[in-house]
């Protein structure tokens, strides 16, 4: 995820469901009094999970903030511009780094399609 | 100093719109009768004033409008005589007038010409001061029963607000002559602002009265945190009444906009507001005329009947529509409510089947009118009300009675930010709902099940049982045997939510859910608890609208041949609704009627009916005559009638066995398995 989205990395704490939302749609936390969605990031993207996630990567676009449950931040580095093309519409691309191929988050549109506004549809 | 140009040309369109306010209602009651000469004064007053200042801000259209109607005016004062029909180009000057305010041009030089014609109204002998009594007798007070026989027959709209008649004394600050008040202009987000810190000050002392909660307090330390409280209350109330204003802000020129479409469509209407001093939020209000014109349009369009129809209905030829509002603890009840033809009982049948009337009429296009007509354009637009009250945190119901009329009620906050909701838990969850809402609190132990619908009986009356968790779909374990419940009440309609635990009132900062959930529906927002927790604050409506029809159609005797068609008779609400649900419950299907003649057309109508189960006292038509008339006509002679009454006597069950009843059950003791058994017997299954 380009770092200029990301506010702050949090534990993941207790998020209490929303009945009858999208099962992507974790529910809602509560940081320090305010109430910040939470977004599965795997079962968004449709990759499978290996581990419950852990932290919360809390993210902003266009006055728009959402937590991200994710499993670990990896790494915070430079990346060279995205060079692959992907299949997914809530990437930008996709960078080969050290032989791993990275995919680059696109956070407006991930926030558009959950809104329901976007040309992609949140995957089911 | 063009931002001070700027700053009393915003002045100026403030106390131009809050006069042309004034005057219209005058001239609504000069129109109707009600007010004579005696008014002119304030309207000429009003039409100085605006003409003034808008010659002093070069405004020379507004001006030499203004300058018009003042000369009309000054006839009248002249005279003496202030004819009815003077009224209408005179309104026509204020529509126009206002639009000028707003900024935007009107061409004028007709209604000019139209204005210096009408002064011929007032020379004495001429056509059209035939209404105002003897010309040149000074002013005319029309008595009211001159008035009633003036308007008969003529279509249009008398205000009667009593409200407004008495909004002197109820409101001063809004009724005082603008240059009397002394308003500080401030920047509508800065009290927004202001009242979203008090809201997060609110959370804060939440907290902190949580956390200090195990702590032994000594007196000092309570007594410095009572006292805080205390103005942090007041602070609250402060703050939120400079957020609010009195719904007479908006409903002022709603009396012309009925009169304009009474007149278009033909109808005869008097309206009526009453709670117009009821504040309500700013932010709310601002957006609230459009909703309510629209309700008000399908009032008139869609719901009162022509006066020839009403006639025909045996209703007065003058309809009634009415706006009411109150507060209802920290939300404001608008009804709107006509007396009308209503909905029909077909779509009264869908909306029980379906769960809510608003949910069915909501239904995007949905019209009650057989046709549309260009004025209410397209459907009548609940579907927009209804989002409109929801995007605001509100509930929209509506009730209905076909040819009785409709009601909408509307539900809003009356602060946007601060409710007073009731806490309950299920599966690890806090759910809230406003308070107003929540009826009782009861425990569940034994329901009863009829169909494989759960049914309680809270004081008297069989409810439907569910569970929260059932209601808005989650996952949650099952509950015990003795689980405690809210008793849900939203606009007549009641239900019975189970949960694990009832957490009780507390006043929450709501927020809306975040629109990352998309399209999900059921909920009011969403609320951070003292405790920290977070509380999902639901849309009523989803606790007592109609389990699904599923499960239903596994019980058998849905499942068999058609159900019998049975035809309650009764005119009190309350017992008709008890016995529907009875007889609903065990599986048959039921129409209603208020009196024996209503039963006798329902009968006309409908030849399924296999039964009847009527009252005896009713207005009308009684129950001993419609049984004679049943048994009197040769084509339903044999039709089973089962009196229920509360006339008990053996007398009075003489009576009813030679009237040609099948069974008579007394009301007192009553009891639902008799009356089904009997009713199983008689339309033999």
């Amino acid at each position: 995820m380009p770092v200029r989205h990301v506010l702050q990395v949090a534990h993941l704490g207790d998020v209490t469901a929303v009945p009858g939302s999208l099962p992507q749609m974790l529910g809602l936390h509560n940081l320090r009094g305010q109430i910040l969605p939470v977004v599965d990031l795997a079962l968004l993207l449709g990759i499978p999970a290996t581990t419950p996630p852990a932290r919360l990567l809390i993210a902003e676009a266009g006055g728009r903030q959402a937590g991200f449950a994710i499993g670990e931040v990896s790494e915070v580095g430079e990346l060279a511009d995205p060079t692959e093309e992907t299949e997914s519409d809530l990437l930008v691309g996709a960078t080969l780094a050290g032989g791993d191929l990275i995919g680059i988050i696109d956070v407006t549109m991930v926030f558009d399609s959950l809104e329901g506004r976007g040309s992609a549809r949140p995957r089911r | 100093m063009h931002d001070l140009d700027a700053d009393l040309t915003d002045i100026f369109r403030d106390e131009a719109a809050e006069r042309l306010d004034q005057m219209e209602t005058s001239l609504l009651a000069v129109e109707s009768g009600a007010a004579g000469a005696g008014s002119v004064d304030s309207l000429f007053r009003n039409a100085h004033t605006i003409k003034g200042a808008a010659g002093m801000l070069g405004l020379d259209d507004i001006r030499t409008l203004a300058h018009a109607v003042e000369d009309v005016l000054a006839g009248v004062r002249d005279t003496g005589v202030f004819p009815p029909e003077l009224a209408a180009p005179l309104l026509r000057a204020t529509t126009v007038l206002r639009a000028q305010v707003s900024g935007t041009e009107v061409p004028v030089d007709e209604l000019l010409r139209d204005l210096a014609a009408s002064m011929a109204m007032l020379s004495p002998g001429e056509a059209g001061a035939s209404d105002a009594g003897g010309p040149g007798d000074g002013p005319a007070p029309t008595s009211p029963d001159d008035r009633d026989a003036g308007d008969a027959g003529r279509p249009g709209v008398a205000p009667t607000s009593p409200d407004d008649r008495d909004a002197g004394e109820l409101d001063p600050e809004v009724h005082q002559p603008p240059a009397q008040r002394r308003p500080l202009r401030v920047p509508a987000e800065k009290i927004d602002r202001l009242l979203d810190v008090v809201g997060e000050v609110i959370q804060y002392r939440g907290r902190l009265v949580h956390s200090l909660g195990q702590a032994q307090l000594s007196h000092e330390v309570a007594d410095v945190l009572s006292s805080g409280e205390r103005m942090l209350d007041e602070l609250k109330d402060t703050a939120i009444g400079m957020r609010t204003l009195p719904l007479t802000v908006i409903t002022r020129r709603l009396p012309l906009a009925v009169r304009d479409l009474c007149v278009a469509a033909g109808k005869d209407v008097e309206f009526i507001i009453t709670g117009a001093a009821t504040a309500l939020d700013r932010v709310i209000l601002e957006s609230l005329y459009d909703p309510l014109a629209h309700l008000l349009r399908n009032a008139v369009i869609h719901g009162i009947e022509s006066p020839a129809e009403r006639a025909l209905a045996n209703k007065p030829s003058r309809g009634r529509l009415e706006i009411r509002a109150m507060p209802r603890g920290s939300l404001v009840e608008i009804v709107v409510a006509d007396d009308g033809r209503g909905v029909s009982p077909e779509v009264i049948e869908e909306a029980r089947r379906e769960g809510s009337l608003a949910d069915v009429l909501a239904r995007a296009g949905y019209s009650t009118a057989p046709e549309v007509t260009d004025l209410a354009g397209r459907g009548v637009g609940l579907d927009a009300v209804r989002s409109y009250v929801q995007s605001m945190g509100g509930i929209l119901e509506v009730r209905s009675e076909p040819g009785r009329g409709m009601e909408v009620i509307l539900l809003l906050p009356l602060a946007l930010a601060l409710l007073e909701a009731l806490l309950f838990e299920r599966g690890g969850t806090v759910y809230g709902v406003p308070l107003v809402v929540a009826e009782e609190v009861v425990m569940v132990s034994q329901t009863l099940t009829l169909e494989g619908r759960s049914v309680l009986e809270v004081r008297g009356r069989p409810l439907q049982v569910a569970d929260v968790a059932e209601l808005v779909g989650a996952q949650a374990p099952p509950l015990g045997d003795r689980s405690p419940a809210l008793v849900i009440g939203v606009a007549g309609r009641r239900a019975v939510a189970t949960c694990d635990a009832v957490l009780g009132p507390e006043e929450v900062v709501i927020k809306p859910l975040s629109p990352l959930f998309g399209d999900v529906e059921g909920y009011l927002g969403t609320a951070v608890l003292s405790d920290g927790r977070i509380a999902l604050i639901l849309d009523p409506a989803v606790l007592t609208r109609a389990q699904r029809r599923g499960a239903a159609m596994t019980t058998p005797r849905k499942a068999g041949p058609v159900a019998p068609k049975i035809l309650v008779v009764e005119d009190s609400f309350t017992v008709r609704e008890l016995q529907r649900s009875i007889l609903e419950a065990a599986g048959y299907s039921v129409v209603t009627a208020r009196d024996g003649r209503d039963a006798l057309a329902a009968l006309d109508r409908d030849t399924e009916i296999a039964l009847v189960v009527t009252d005896l006292e009713m207005p009308e038509l009684d129950g001993l005559d419609l049984t004679r008339a049943i048994r009197a006509d040769g084509a339903r002679s044999s039709l089973p009638v089962v009196i229920v009454t509360s006339c008990g006597s053996e007398e009075d069950r003489r009576r009813g066995i030679e009237a040609g009843a099948d069974a008579y059950m007394a009301k007192q003791g009553f009891d639902q398995q008799a009356l089904l058994a009997t009713v199983e017997r008689l339309v033999g299954r």
